[in-house]
C-alpha cells in the first residue's frame, strides 16, 4: 500500500462527517456537504488511479471533475427557487 | 527523496480534507458551513496535483490529473457563490438586500 493509497483511504474517510450532515442537517447545508463529497471524491478517484497505477481510470476523475459543476448548479436552481 | 516529498504533500492533502469535513460537521448553518468546502475544493486538489507531479513527472497521468483538478478548482468558487446566493433567496426572497424580507426569516427552508 503505497502513500497515494493511504491518502485516498483517509480522503473516504473525511466523506463520513459531510455524509452525516447530507443524513441529518438542513437542506442547504445537506448540499453544501454534498458539494464537499463531490470535490473529496474527484480526487480519491485520481489517487486511487495512481495508486493502482491504471492510466485508463483517470478519465473517471475528468468526467467527474467535469459534471461536478454542471450536477451542483442544478440542484443549487433547484432548491432556489422551486423546492 | 521524490516519493518523501510526495507522502508528505499527500499527508497534508489528506489533513486538509478531514479537518474540512469536521468543519463542515461543526459549524451552525449553510454560510458558515461553506468556508470549509473551499479548502476541500481549492487548495487540497492543488496539493494532490503537486504531489503527482514530483511523484511521475511530467506523464500523461499527470496531464490527465491536471485536467481533472482544474476542472475542481473552477467549479469550487462559482458554486459557492450560488450555494449562497440561494440559501439567502430561501431564507429572504432575493439576493438584494433592498428586496429583501425584513424579518430575515428562513422559516422550514433553511
Amino acid at each position: 500500500m503505497n502513500g497515494f493509497l493511504i491518502a485516498a483511504v483517509a480522503m473516504l474517510i473525511g466523506t463520513i462527517p459531510c455524509g452525516i450532515v447530507v443524513w441529518r442537517g438542513h437542506l442547504m447545508s445537506a448540499l453544501v456537504a454534498y458539494e464537499a463529497i463531490s470535490s473529496i471524491i474527484v480526487m480519491v478517484l485520481v489517487l486511487l488511479s495512481e495508486g493502482f497505477r491504471r492510466s485508463g481510470e483517470f478519465e473517471l476523475a475528468v468526467l467527474l471533475a467535469v459534471l461536478l459543476l454542471g450536477s451542483g448548479l442544478v440542484f443549487v436552481r433547484f432548491l432556489e427557487r422551486w423546492l | 527523496m521524490r516519493e518523501i516529498v510526495a507522502d508528505i504533500l499527500l499527508g497534508l492533502a489528506a489533513a486538509i480534507v478531514l479537518a474540512s469535513s469536521a468543519g463542515i460537521l461543526v459549524m451552525r448553518d449553510p454560510y458558515q458551513k461553506l468556508h470549509y468546502v473551499t479548502p476541500t475544493a481549492l487548495v487540497a486538489p492543488v496539493i494532490v496535483g503537486l504531489a503527482i507531479l514530483v511523484q511521475s513527472g511530467l506523464t500523461e497521468n499527470t496531464a490527465m490529473t491536471g485536467l481533472a483538478l482544474v476542472f475542481v478548482v473552477i467549479a469550487g468558487p462559482f458554486l459557492s457563490h450560488a450555494t449562497i446566493r440561494a440559501t439567502r433567496i430561501r431564507q429572504t426572497g432575493d439576493w438584494r438586500p433592498d428586496r429583501a424580507r425584513r424579518d430575515g426569516s428562513a422559516g422550514d427552508r433553511s
